[in-house]
């Protein structure tokens, strides 16, 4: 397929970093245990920690993240030929977050996607938005994002939360973030030279669960979201480094051509021991777990815009995403030109 | 609760039993390897911290990872008063 490029990136995060004392007051749990066990530092929420009230919304910070990536890119609204938007948690089932965010950036008369996914999803809107401009677009949006209101809240009874829900709050955040596709090398001329995007879950239990309520079943006792957490911890490293060699041997480059490298974002202590078990290589590392917490698809967009001012011409990066909802591989291969 | 309520194994068993909703045989599973009692992980330790918390007992989490067995965070808590 012929390259696509990534001219410019933008992110947004919503309101202030909310670190672990302040979570763990939330939660009613054990500042200590989150540094210890997740080592995130900091998260956005779009919602306030203290009292729930939401502030905005998935709409909000794909749009803003969005212009920020046109603004960078240099190039005009009427060029953005396509928009891709990637989430777990739609603001509502219709009309989607993705055609919102289009009216709200001033777009019309162009072809809109939602992809329903994890945090693969990013990897996912930059495959399909490599695909559109195989067949002859010049330039798109591709975004990703996700919110917790509808999941998260403030409820200081750690200890009744079952395990598999609990962990979910220490994870995740707040978050969005777009990347400009362009045919030819423009702005930051980052040339996509692989994407690897595979469901490889057949026959296995979902790693992640996110369910939604309707008007039958509001009042159902089910679980929102529950999380495997155990699942995760094996399998997610392994496959990683599967991830790497894949991309690795479809391009026929070693690990020493690599200079960056973009692992799955968990959790700090997660993601460090899924980097621990990579395959030893020069790259450096490129994180912002730590400091955003998971924030699912816009993670590799937070990624790529600290990627951006770091590379030079003809430096290399790999990103691996896991997504252990139902197990898909994905990842990507980029080159400075 | 008061601080006093988990000086005795009896009670602090029982929370594990019935607030955490883990299998512990009592007393035998007082001792048994953290890693041999059914259901106990990280996040299982942090709700075990809350409750020892809503019960007056703050033991810090660094010196519970010593801890090898129930009997060991008993001890802790009895410790930390």
């Amino acid at each position: 397929m012929t390259d696509v490029h990534i001219a410019a990136t933008g992110t947004a995060l919503p309101g202030d970093p909310v670190d672990n004392t302040t979570l763990a007051k939330m939660l009613g749990a054990s500042k200590e245990w989150i540094d210890l066990f997740v080592g995130t530092r900091t998260r956005y929420f779009g919602w306030d920690p203290a009292t729930g009230e939401v502030h905005g919304s998935l709409a909000d910070l794909c749009a803003e993240a969005a212009a920020q990536a046109v603004r960078a890119s240099g190039l005009g609204l009427a060029d953005i030929e396509f928009l891709v938007l990637a989430t777990a948690t739609p603001d509502t089932l219709l009309p989607t977050t993705a055609t919102e965010v289009a009216d709200r950036l001033g777009l019309d008369h162009l072809p809109v996607y939602q992809i329903q996914a994890g945090c693969s999803g990013a990897v996912q809107a930059l495959d399909l938005g490599r695909s559109l401009i195989a067949g002859g677009r010049h330039a798109g949006l591709v975004i990703g994002g996700d919110v917790t209101y509808r999941f998260l809240s403030p409820r200081q009874d750690a200890a009744k939360i079952p395990t598999n829900e609990l962990v979910n709050y220490v994870l995740f955040g707040d978050g969005a973030g777009a990347a400009v596709l362009t045919a030819e090398p423009e702005g930051e001329r980052i040339a996509v030279r692989s994407v690897l995007n595979s469901w490889t879950g057949r026959g296995r239990q979902p790693g992640q669960l996110l369910d939604w309520y309707g008007t039958t079943d509001r009042d159902s006792d089910r679980p929102m979201l529950a999380e495997d957490y155990k699942a995760i911890e094996e399998h997610v490293p392994p496959i990683a480094s599967e991830i790497l060699w894949d991309l690795l041997g479809g391009l026929g480059w070693s690990l020493d051509d690599i200079g960056f490298l973009l692992p799955p974002q968990l959790s700090e202590r997660m993601t460090a021991r899924i980097v621990e078990r990579l395959p030893d290589c020069a790259a450096r590392e490129v994180s912002c777990v730590a400091d955003t917490g998971n924030t699912g698809n816009a993670l590799p967009f937070l990624q790529l815009d600290r990627l951006v001012p770091e590379l030079a011409d003809g430096d290399r990066a790999l990103g691996l995403c896991v997504e252990s909802s139902r197990w898909i591989r994905a990842g990507f291969a980029l080159e400075k030109v | 609760m008061s601080a006093a309520d988990l000086t005795g194994l009896d009670a602090f068993l029982r929370i594990v039993g019935d607030d955490l909703g883990l299998d512990v045989e009592h007393p035998a599973g007082a001792d048994l390897a953290l890693t041999e009692v059914p259901g106990w992980d990280s996040l299982n330790l942090l709700r075990l911290v809350v409750l020892l918390e809503e019960s007056g007992h703050r033991v810090p989490v660094h010196r519970l990872l010593e801890a090898q067995s129930l009997r060991d965070i008993h001890t802790l808590v009895k410790e930390y008063g």
